[in-house]
């Protein structure tokens, strides 16, 4: 005999509430678990769609919300506000390598929205090193043609040759991109020019997406930029720290509410160990007549306790991942979420589990401080007296 | 006596406080000596359990001193007289006490592993043996009759080999056969030199010890001594 039987003994000795104890914290687990691999997936996701965008500046227009800097990274619809003559000011500031303008349009087809954008073809290919899986790119002769993207291609099932419509203008598809693994995935592309009429807004265009030659003169530049035309910039680290801000504050507000729910499984360990104290009153009495001290009956509850914790835990750890990759594409299925290329695969490794399972512990721990105080409080006499 | 196991000089114990108190022992004196078998007899509510707690240590006394081998036992704090029951003392209960989710063997390794001599699952199955229970060893308390699980008690009690084994009507609640049976099992564990102390009802277990003492209102009232002891 020793600690750890004795413990493991009574824990199973009421399988019913030991059962409904343990699911208590295996689900309170399961949701504090899938809510972060979600949250981590999702954050990986936009690091990778902002490593997409290529660039190290984004000019935008004055003023634009948070929002709208976010859709430059999930290629949302965004307002045209910068006039195209900007660009050439743009790039004629001393340090920028190149200055590529986007136009962020969106079109309805087969009753679908999907984002079209206007870009400069040659410019853009060479900057995204785009490849094609099927047909061809633009060539000087494609003005009014349409490139789509691997997932665009495989959703609606086109291919080279189909026709494509873009606010109910007949366009030909000419080629199909590789799978890039990005927005660009999920987005068809016209030449700036002919988004511009289709959209009528000739001559302007939503961001400019900016290289510098020296990256150790962001800084300078972006002033630079600022100071000759009448735009804002933003670094892709400053876009993706605050686009990250935002899914953060979700995230961190979502596992709290899980938290929550752990933080009731825990009540739901004290309710069960405290319920066993009671119940227990005569062994507890019995086990300090045969020699046990204060130490081992605490000890014992607290090994109870904690055990609730770990099972709980561990449990709760692989509902978790079966909850987040079966209901997480479901879960993520949202406004912004959509704009990305699939929902987010969540995202474990071994450090969020040794977090998860010490959180979980941890909080069983707590929990048992008070039952097992109380155990260690009772008279052997008064505790025998209960048969 | 020189000899003395166990020392009470002046014990008194009170419950509750002010008009609510209630003297369950008062102001005994006695000494037990070494390899006796003592019965303290006296009716219900008169203080013959609590004496026997006092001595054994599971409570403490309001006045007086306990000793144990010399050493007074009122004043050790909780963990060293834990080790005192676990190592010196041996407890047989009226209503046996044993684990119920334990099996006769691991209730008895229980007490092996709190008096420190570790898992010991040779041990425990040589103590049930001794007791005629070795084929029940993997019994639970609820599927052995009456005497059986007394001899688990007692197996129990005597797993780190006491000196002192103090029972409280461990006869109480068994039938006749298993009463004699108990009290040739007592018989034998005191000529082996063990000291038993006895709560109990029946003159005719008490007619086995060597000593009877006689409590009520909670102070010895008489003191007998046997021959056949």
């Amino acid at each position: 005999m020793n600690l750890g039987k004795l413990v493991w003994r009574n824990l199973l000795r009421r399988r019913g509430r030991f059962v409904f104890t343990l699911a208590g914290v295996s689900v309170g687990m399961a949701a504090f678990v899938a809510l972060m691999t979600i949250g981590q997936g999702l954050t990986g996701e936009i690091r990778k769609q902002a490593q997409g965008l290529g660039a190290n500046l984004v000019v935008t227009p004055k003023g634009w919300c948070a929002y709208e800097q976010i859709s430059v990274l999930t290629g949302e619809q965004l307002p045209e506000a910068i006039p195209l003559a900007e660009l050439e000011k743009i790039r004629a500031v001393p340090g920028v390598r190149s200055a590529l303008p986007y136009l962020n349009e969106k079109t309805a087809f087969r009753n679908q929205p999907v984002p079209v954008i206007g870009i400069w073809p040659d410019e853009m290919r060479s900057l995204q090193k785009w490849s094609v899986a099927t047909g061809r790119y633009f060539t000087a002769a494609d003005e009014r043609a349409v490139v789509i993207g691997a997932a665009i291609a495989q959703q609606f099932q086109l291919q080279p040759g189909d026709e494509f419509t873009v606010r109910g203008k007949r366009l030909p598809v000419i080629g199909v991109l590789r799978e890039a693994g990005t927005k660009d995935d999920i987005a068809t592309f016209v030449p700036l020019s002919l988004a511009q009429e289709i959209y009528e807004v000739k001559g302007m265009v939503s961001f400019i997406a900016v290289q510098v030659i020296d990256l150790e003169q962001m800084e300078a530049v972006s002033l630079g930029i600022q100071e000759a035309a009448n735009v804002a910039v933003v670094s892709d680290k400053q876009l993706l720290a605050s686009v990250l801000a935002i899914v953060g504050t979700v995230g961190a507000a979502m596992q709290a509410v899980a938290a929550v729910g752990v933080l009731a499984a825990a009540f739901g360990i004290v309710n069960t160990l405290l319920t066993a104290v009671y119940e227990r009153r005569r062994e507890i009495g019995i086990l300090q007549a045969v020699g046990g001290t204060r130490r081992t009956l605490f000890l014992a509850f607290m090994l109870e306790s904690g055990l609730y914790g770990l099972l709980g835990g561990l449990l709760g750890t692989a509902l978790g991942l079966l909850g987040a990759y079966v209901f997480g594409p479901v879960l993520g299925d949202n406004a912004f979420t959509a704009s990305l290329r699939q929902s987010p695969a969540p995202a474990f490794d071994e450090v969020t589990l040794i977090i998860t399972l010490a959180f979980s512990v941890g909080l069983a721990l707590l929990a048992g401080l008070y039952p097992a105080y109380r155990a260690t409080r009772l008279s052997p006499v008064e505790a025998m007296r209960h048969v | 006596m020189s000899d003395s196991v166990i020392t009470l000089e002046c014990v008194s114990k009170t419950y509750g406080r002010g008009a609510a108190a209630t003297q369950a022992v008062a102001d005994v004196s006695m000494r037990v000596a070494r390899g006796s078998w003592t019965a303290i007899m006296g009716p219900s509510g008169h203080g013959k359990s609590t004496l026997l707690q006092l001595i054994g240590g599971l409570d403490r006394p309001s006045a007086g001193r306990v000793m144990l081998d010399g050493s007074e036992i009122g004043s050790l704090d909780a963990t060293k007289l834990a080790a005192v029951r676990g190592r010196k003392i041996g407890f047989v209960f009226q209503f046996f006490n044993l684990m119920p989710h334990l099996t006769a063997q691991e209730n008895v390794e229980v007490a092996l592993w709190l008096g420190g001599k570790g898992q010991g699952k040779a041990r425990a199955l040589d103590l049930l043996g001794r007791f005629g229970l070795r084929d029940k060893a993997r019994h639970q308390p609820g599927m052995l009759s009456g005497g059986q699980q007394q001899r688990v008690a007692i197996a129990r009690a005597l797993a780190n080999d006491p000196d002192i084994l103090l029972m409280d009507e461990p006869t109480g609640n068994l039938d006749s056969a298993a009463e004699a049976e108990l009290l040739d099992l007592l018989d034998e564990l005191h000529a082996a030199g063990k000291t038993l102390l006895m709560v109990t009802h029946n003159p005719a277990v008490a007619a086995r010890a060597e000593r009877v003492v006689q409590v009520k209102d909670g102070r010895i009232v008489a003191d007998t001594r046997h021959e056949n002891g």
